[in-house]
């Protein structure tokens, strides 16, 4: 599971005041309250089908500095964008299978607020054991696009791969399968 | 020497592998647009370098009939193309997604009163041109076929009537009246373009 903490909502977002220390228990009581348990053969998992918060460039480069150590594959992706949601199982499992050995996967969903709804039944189905965020509203796309990437057109899904200095290593525009993610990450995950 | 060898092939390896992953970048503003031919779904030719010559501008948008994006933009593209043709700008749109046949995108066509030419890219070769990578994603070319304006139709994909930026208008309307291009690249999100 990833590390909530470090992984909180930067300030503007929605849950920015879980920072507080008693917000934080009390969050954490929560999230331990809601653990859904799985069938008979599957492990107990948590319920993830809500966002961490809004995030805008800003407050991703942010959360980011945070990740220091770890290599953090962030994923753009949107419930219209059929692509993305065909990849986006195979992100679920390359953290589960990589995040002991310091990958951090990151997605932000782009959707429009009228379509937070869809997403977070889309979360609640995939049951992804990191941090979602949903890009803040308002303002141009453009800019939010160039600040993540100056080679991105505005292309769903896209990735960008940080290594554990935070320094850009890779950009994955469109869908890939398994092996080419793991591939990439694995080549950094020293 | 065993070592150097293995460096060099190490090195070189790395350097097809990155020649293969990267694809081959569109035309810069300014620069000529890449020619091509392609046939319309009513089959006739069309020729980007004639086209360019017989018109005060062509615009090509690279569009789709699944992708959410692009069909917000159905009726803003119906309408431009329309006023537009009266003022000599030629509108035609490009299906380059392998996963929406010809069928469909007439189809969809005549579901949203396209009457501007449509056209399928087979294999995506004009798509790879151009390095169009999503829909709809916009190029206008001058009649002396350099590339003008790249990028969105306007920034509000939602909401037509609270557009803020008309940014293709702009260009168009600039263009028309000789005056140079203050916007000529925009970007916006948009759905990936479904290559071969």
């Amino acid at each position: 599971m990833f590390d909530q903490e470090s992984l909180e909502p930067t300030a503007g977002s929605r849950q920015s005041t879980a920072s507080r220390p008693s917000a934080l228990a009390f969050g954490l009581l929560l999230l331990a309250a809601s653990v859904a348990v799985a069938g008979p053969s599957g492990p107990r998992r948590p319920a993830t089908g809500r966002f961490a918060g809004d995030v805008d460039a800003k407050g991703l480069t942010q959360l980011l500095a945070r990740q220091r150590g770890k290599v953090v594959l962030v994923n753009f992706w949107a419930t219209w964008c059929e692509p993305c949601r065909q990849e986006y199982p195979d992100l679920v499992r390359l953290q589960r299978k990589l995040g002991t050995r310091g990958l951090q996967v990151v997605g932000i969903s782009t959707d429009f607020a009228s379509a937070l709804p869809a997403a977070e039944k889309f979360l609640a189905e995939q049951r992804p054991t990191f941090p979602n965020y949903h890009k803040k509203s308002g303002g141009d796309d453009q800019d939010f696009i160039n600040a993540i990437d100056k080679g991105w057109g505005g292309e769903l899904p896209f990735s960008v791969l940080y290594d554990r200095t935070g320094k850009k290593s890779k950009t994955l525009s469109g869908k890939h399968s398994y092996a080419d993610y793991e591939r990439e990450v694995l080549s950094i995950l020293k | 020497m065993w070592m150097n060898w293995m460096r060099a092939t190490l090195m070189t390896a790395a350097l097809i592998g990155l020649a293969t992953a990267a694809r081959a970048a569109g035309p810069d503003v300014g620069a000529a647009a890449p020619a091509f031919t392609l046939t319309t779904l009513d089959g006739q030719p069309f020729s980007l370098s004639d086209a360019a010559k017989s018109h005060k501008a062509v615009v090509v948008m690279f569009i789709a009939t699944k992708c959410p994006y692009s069909n917000a933009y159905n009726d803003r593209m119906r309408d431009m193309a329309a006023a537009y043709e009266k003022r000599g700008v030629l509108f035609v749109g490009i299906n380059s997604n392998k996963t929406e046949p010809a069928d469909e995108v007439r189809e969809h066509a005549k579901k949203h009163g396209f009457a501007f030419p449509l056209m399928k890219d087979p294999e995506n070769k004009v798509a790879d041109l151009y390095d169009a990578r999503h829909t709809p994603e916009i190029y206008v070319v001058d009649p002396a076929g350099k590339l003008r304006y790249h990028g969105r139709i306007d920034e509000n994909y939602e909401e037509p009537s609270k557009v803020s930026s008309p940014d293709l208008k702009n260009a168009l309307e600039e263009m028309l009246t000789g005056k140079s291009i203050a916007k000529a690249e925009t970007k916006a999100f948009g759905c990936s373009i479904k290559r071969v």
